[in-house]
């Protein structure tokens, strides 16, 4: 399936290629009142309209309309081509550093964008910080009465707590939780030791059940009870938490990425998507988006909107990041084709 | 698909007539159009492709190298192809009755089963999956069948297996296998089968000397279908299966989406292309793809 899309993309780039110029849309027109963002759609989508989108369009009158899912590849794809079918997008801190260095990322453009009204570290690859999203142990508190896995160590211990084991398909934070579980303390992860992790990870290969890509497919994996635990998205878990399942969270040990804003370099209305990033970052609509979707935000001030139950449940809540990994993002952007590659062989062999 | 003329086959017989006659310029004109849409959007993107696998990120063949040298490349390009080949077998065996009896039948029981095949073809190929993650799933009703007849031990482990991921490529593939079978069988004449009888044949010499050979190009059709259609699948056998039974298409999408190494994932698609290609001349130089348009 995805092939063909592929062969798509190489077809619209060349057509782009083509008849580029001789093409005027009504994006072109109206670029300087309405900016497009590729988000994930669904809950995420739903929380983002009601944090950002409607409240910039009210303050601002420039309109956002969106564009789903998010697609790393078409940040590269708009870019080589010239033709463009958004302006912003949420991207992996480390993807945006990658993008970067490949030039697909537009500079900061520092007569929209107002130092004195950023926080601390706010800005990073010419991004700016959106929310932190933490990938924890979460496991169903009814399959083990006497208390739970509490750490990753715990997780590998099959013997204590016997079940079944799901993980994220993703070579980077499965090494990182293999060098947790084997005694590595959580801020000295990076830079990681490869091999010690991979021999870590042959312990627990025969008891995941299910290596997950998918934030639903790992919600059904656990809701239906075909695994006792895993590794999950700490707002997917909280969600899950939320419908009534008994599902807990574990902040030890667990990573916590940031997620950025990036505005694809020479995308048609940079300004206006310039000026919507300034605002998104402010506390209050920060607030609003962590209040909806357990995600963390960046703003440090945006806790004085978020309620205490709420903020403890968040991955940048002061105690939970402090047991977290720290994560490096500059070696992981390096490192992670050719992990991915390894990880990928030891899962197939 | 079987009804009507290919373009291909409509482009063979425009040059077979046109050199008939010494190259007549209305032929030739007739194949502007055709040709102007497929150099677009097929010789020129594949062109392109093939370009950017030796061009991007360096100018070298260091990718092809690389998909020779680590074994996981080839691993799973194999895997692929066995993949394609069991489940085009499947749907093979297990199409072909149902298509005879859709296509003889002529009454309800005919337009109740082509319903049927149709509603599945219709429906969703992700709502089939997850369907079967229901099915299949410890609290399926697979699972409760099992424990309700009392059976010693623990349930058999369906879901994330392999056995779970070919079941599902062949139900989502099967109604493509039927429906190519059906459009041949059905325009095969009755009166074919009762002259085989009257000349002595016994049911089973008219349906082997018979019908079978007439529904050769179905045969030949929905295999091809099937199977080139199943090389390009991943996403079942990521929800249903293990890492084992990985596709390389997986792999194609992870290098772009992931990995934005678009000279590597065009390397990995030439090599897949090739490999389709070699498959197909092999089926032509013994099956002979002009069967496919009956």
């Amino acid at each position: 399936m995805r092939r063909r899309t592929f062969l798509r993309n190489c077809a619209a780039t060349t057509a782009a290629a083509v008849a580029g110029p001789l093409v005027v849309t009504d994006r072109t027109i109206a670029q300087t009142r309405t900016i497009f963002v590729n988000t994930w759609g669904g809950s995420w989508t739903a929380a983002e309209e009601a944090a950002f989108f409607k409240p910039f369009t009210d303050a601002t009158g420039i309109r956002v309309r969106t564009v789903a899912p998010v697609s790393y590849a078409k940040l590269k794809a708009q870019v080589q081509s010239g033709s463009y079918e958004w302006d912003v997008t949420a991207v992996a801190q480390a993807d945006l550093l990658r993008a970067d260095r490949e030039g697909l990322v537009e500079p900061v453009d520092w007569s929209v964008v107002k130092k004195d009204r950023l926080f601390p570290n706010a800005v990073y690859a010419n991004g700016l910080a959106y929310c932190a999203l933490g990938t924890n142990l979460a496991y169903r508190k009814d399959k083990f009465p006497h208390g739970g896995p509490k750490t990753w160590a715990d997780f590998w211990d099959v013997k204590k707590f016997p079940g079944n084991r799901s993980m994220l398909n993703n070579a980077v934070r499965a090494a990182q939780f293999a060098l947790v579980a084997d005694g590595v303390p959580p801020d000295k992860v990076f830079p990681m030791d490869v091999d010690r992790a991979f021999k870590k990870l042959d312990q627990i290969k025969p008891h995941v059940k299910v290596w997950w890509t998918q934030g639903n497919q790992s919600q059904q994996l656990l809701r239906d009870g075909e695994v006792d635990m895993m590794v999950m998205w700490n707002a997917r878990a909280s969600e899950l938490q939320q419908q009534g399942h008994p599902v807990e969270l574990v902040w030890h040990g667990a990573t916590i990425t940031t997620t950025m804003w990036g505005i694809a370099k020479g995308a048609p209305n940079r300004k206006a998507a310039w000026e919507f990033l300034q605002f998104a970052v402010q506390p209050k609509p920060q607030a609003d988006f962590a209040n909806r979707l357990y995600y963390g935000p960046t703003n440090p001030d945006a806790f004085t909107f978020v309620s205490p139950e709420v903020a403890r449940q968040l991955p940048t809540y002061p105690e939970n990041a402090k047991v977290a990994i720290k994560p490096d993002t500059v070696w992981e952007a390096e490192h992670t084709a050719k992990i991915q590659e390894r990880f990928t062989q030891w899962l197939a062999a | 698909m079987a009804g009507g003329l290919s373009p291909a086959a409509a482009l063979a017989a425009g040059l077979r007539t046109g050199a008939g006659r010494g190259g007549s310029p209305a032929a030739w004109l007739l194949l502007g159009p055709p040709s102007a849409v497929l150099t677009l959007l097929f010789v020129l993107p594949i062109g392109l492709m093939l370009l950017t696998s030796i061009t991007d990120p360096r100018v070298s063949f260091a990718h092809y190298q690389r998909i020779f040298t680590v074994p996981l490349y080839t691993h799973v390009m194999l895997n692929t192809f066995v993949t394609s080949l069991v489940v085009t077998a499947l749907c093979l065996i297990l199409g072909y009755p149902l298509a005879y009896v859709m296509a003889r039948r002529t009454d309800w029981v005919g337009t109740l089963l082509l319903t049927i095949v149709a509603m599945s073809f219709w429906t969703g190929f992700l709502v089939r999956t997850y369907a079967w993650l229901v099915i299949l799933g410890s609290k399926g009703p697979v699972v409760a069948t099992y424990q309700a007849l009392g059976l010693a031990g623990p349930p058999p482990k369906l879901l994330f297996t392999s056995f779970a991921s070919t079941l599902g490529m062949t139900h989502i593939l099967l109604p493509y296998m039927i429906l190519a079978l059906f459009a041949v069988m059905k325009k095969i004449e009755p009166d074919h089968l009762k002259a085989a009888a009257s000349l002595g044949a016994r049911p089973r010499a008219a349906f082997t000397e018979v019908f079978l050979p007439l529904s050769l190009p179905g045969i030949v059709n929905g295999s091809l279908l099937v199977f080139v259609t199943c090389l390009g699948f991943f996403v079942t056998p990521i929800l249903l299966g293990t890492p084992r039974d990985m596709m390389i298409s997986q792999l194609i999408n992870q290098q772009i989406e992931e990995l934005l190494a678009w000279g590597f994932a065009s390397a990995l698609a030439v090599i897949l292309l090739l490999a389709t290609g070699a498959i197909l001349a092999v089926y032509n130089r013994f099956a002979g793809l002009d069967r496919l348009w009956g």
